[in-house]
């Protein structure tokens, strides 16, 4: 007999029926748009954190209004951002910065000018302010500009070891993108472990694996669950550059494109590493009640990613952070973060994406042999070794 | 080791620690037959369809399919109905039947087309986008045996199809195996109900502690067996002996006794010595049924 197939490749429907089933569940469209909600609403945030370092809006009135040029210069060069205005009455000024719509309010001469704030003064806009007022009065006193300026001249500075060029709003930002992949990770992987409980559970493997071969039927989940996950990241990373389109907050290098398809990559790498290891556990219980405490151990790696990511964050290059983000079980997140934060070596980034293929490779051999022993094994839970063995029982 | 179609099993054993589940067990299945398989909870029959299906492996013996082994590619033709049944409980019957047509190698559109009509065939016509958890118990097992006949099988091995099933039901599922092994499937299931089996099934085979005890038609069984004959002898005294060898009393009815003969025993010899007492009111074989050639069976082979 053996007729040709006419259908298509098993893993292919096991996969096409994942998606099928999961993009009509309401849990889906839900978890959807509880998803891209809470991005948009980080994203709104950060960018309102981001207003806070607004320009400090100073206002000049009467003689002062001298010093305006030489004052924005000189807070350029003390790295204070600065707008000034002219303002041409002090009682109407001073009513301005009791309103919060000017920061500081500069009144008396170009030589000895007083300022007001509201509150406080931030110190580099007071430095600044000394220095264009120092500057007018050694001019005044005759000396040349040049001779002004060599006098002015600002003591340089050498760091030894300068900091990132990319700043706090990237450390936030790459932290919301590193819990986004820690959540994505454990959403989908979990999937993975109730969808093969599910077909224990219901009886249905015992006439699936007459048709159909356990690592095949492992592959099309896997990678069924893998697109479904992908396309509700895509929606929610949609959601997020219409947000971050809006609030203006594209300078952050973490929201640029070459970061966006890196955590993609990143994503995928740990959801196959994740989602291998989550069916090889599940395997071994019938029930979706026993699917929490069988994945367990897993989730326990992590669970430790996620801490990790915290650790990591503030000195991404350090040896913590450099070792970890090494390591297949956190390098999803962690290489992740890094590589988002600041810029890796490459040959960091080309071992951990080695390690975690060649981990892949193993997890896949080793949850397809545990699969294919404990999948036909309906009631108690499978001991490990049992799995791995395929020792017999009753 | 014939080509014709027929599914045979050849000296299978399987042993789950230190249970014997199936003792080189050999038994054939042919084109077109409809074979029941009966025997005692715990006998073998679960397990030996299991190996059939390749979802559980032997430790020795073969399965055989028109005269070659059978191999996974040639398994995708066989409609399996487990034990324990399972389908998808919050998949739409058309789509769910569809989707295992498919895994068994049909094309798309004829998957679908195929999915309606066991639907339809089974009266669920209407309950296509139901889900499967929405039907009663009698209809879910009707949708599991379309889920072994959905994609066409070359042979069915059903596991207690039967059970749990109102008699309309039977009716229906009786009506569909015969048509399918009319059309030159081979068709086996196992059932608890020997009267349903024979009256449907073709051959019987009998099997117990792993080994095939019996087989052949109900016909041959019987024959096969011991003889039963009813004697009514008004007149003959108590506790009276015909004095024929190889006749054992099994029953007494009054004056209506139930001898046992051994087989190749010639019942006339009982005739006569039941006419040395007086009258005979009545004297005739009994066709065993089933269940009874079953319990004999059994018990020979306990002993």
């Amino acid at each position: 007999m053996n007729q040709n197939r006419h259908g298509r490749p098993a893993v292919f429907l096991v996969a096409r029926r994942e998606v099928r089933m999961r993009l009509r569940s309401r849990v889906f469209v839900g978890g959807t748009i509880v998803m891209a909600a809470l991005v948009v609403v980080g994203i709104v945030a950060a960018s309102l954190l981001a207003g806070k370092t607004n320009p400090v809006r100073v206002g000049f009135s009467g003689g002062s209004q001298a010093l305006e040029h030489s004052f924005t210069e000189t807070a350029a060069a003390l790295g204070a951002k600065v707008t000034v205005s002219d303002i041409a009455d002090v009682t109407a000024g001073k009513a301005q910065v009791a309103a919060g719509t000017l920061d500081v309010l500069v009144i008396g001469s170009a030589t000895a000018p007083t300022a007001v704030a509201k509150e406080a003064m931030p110190s580099n806009v007071e430095s600044a302010l000394s220095l264009a007022a120092e500057a007018t009065r050694l001019s005044d006193a005759g000396l040349s500009p040049a001779a002004v300026t060599s006098a002015m001249a600002l003591v340089p500075v050498q760091l030894l070891a300068p900091p990132n060029p990319k700043d706090n709003e990237n450390l936030f930002a790459s932290l919301a993108l590193g819990i986004l992949l820690w959540i994505a990770l454990g959403q989908y992987g979990n999937m993975v472990a109730q969808s093969v409980v599910e077909e224990k559970a219901t009886r249905i493997m015992e006439v699936l694996l007459a048709t159909i071969q356990p690592s095949r039927l492992l592959a099309g989940k896997v990678i069924g669950i893998g697109l479904v996950g992908l396309l509700q990241l895509t929606i929610v990373g949609a959601a997020a550059l219409v947000a971050v389109h809006v609030t203006n907050v594209a300078a952050i290098p973490a929201f640029g494109v070459a970061s966006i398809l890196s955590d993609i990559f990143w994503f995928l790498l740990g959801f196959l590493f994740y989602a291998t290891a989550y069916a090889a556990v599940a395997s071994l219980v019938s029930r979706q009640e026993e699917v929490q405490s069988a994945v367990a151990p897993i989730s326990i790696f992590q669970i430790a990613g996620y801490l990790l990511m915290y650790a990591a964050l503030p000195n991404p290059s350090g040896p913590v952070a450099t070792v970890c983000s090494l390591l297949p079980p956190f390098a999803p997140i962690l290489m992740a973060v890094r590589m988002a934060d600041s810029d890796v070596p490459f040959w960091q980034v080309g071992l951990a994406v080695a390690l975690i293929v060649a981990s892949i490779v193993g997890l896949t051999w080793l949850a397809g042999r545990m699969y294919t022993n404990a999948a036909m094994r309906i009631g108690a839970r499978v001991r490990f070794m049992d799995a791995f063995r395929g020792k017999a029982s009753s | 080791m014939s080509k014709d179609r027929s599914l045979e099993i050849v000296g299978v054993s399987k042993r789950f620690g230190d249970t014997v589940a199936l003792r080189d067990l050999s038994f054939d299945v042919r084109a077109g037959e409809l074979f029941g398989f009966v025997g005692r909870n715990g006998a073998g029959k679960t397990t030996t369809m299991r190996i059939v299906l390749g979802v559980l492996g032997a430790d020795a013996g073969e399965v055989r399919w028109d005269g070659a082994p059978l191999d996974f590619a040639a398994r995708q033709h066989i409609g399996y109905m487990p034990e324990e049944r399972g389908l998808y409980p919050k998949m739409r019957l058309a789509e769910q039947l569809a989707y295992l047509g498919e895994l068994h190698g049909m094309a798309d559109s004829e998957a679908r087309v195929s999915a309606l009509r066991w639907l339809d065939r089974f009266g669920l016509k209407d309950r296509g986008t139901d889900d499967l958890q929405a039907l009663s118990l009698g209809n879910q097992q009707r949708v599991q045996l379309a889920a072994a006949l959905v994609f066409g099988p070359d042979v069915l091995v059903l596991d207690e199809p039967f059970a749990g099933l109102d008699p309309v039901a039977v009716d229906v599922m009786g009506a569909v195996l015969r048509e399918q092994a009319d059309a030159g499937l081979p068709v086996i299931f196992s059932s608890h109900e020997l009267e349903l089996v024979e009256r449907l099934c073709d051959r019987v085979g009998i099997i117990d502690n792993g080994k095939m005890v019996a087989i052949g038609t109900v016909a041959e069984l019987r024959a096969g067996g011991r003889e039963f004959l009813w004697i009514d002898v008004p007149a003959a005294p108590d506790g009276w002996d015909p004095g024929v060898p190889g006749a054992r009393l099994l029953e007494t009815d009054g004056s209506r006794l139930l001898f046992e003969l051994d087989p190749g025993i010639d019942g006339q010899a009982l005739l006569h010595a039941a006419l040395a007492t007086g009258p005979v009111l009545e004297f005739g074989r009994v066709e065993p049924s089933l269940g009874e050639i079953f319990r004999t069976v059994i018990e020979e082979a306990a002993s």
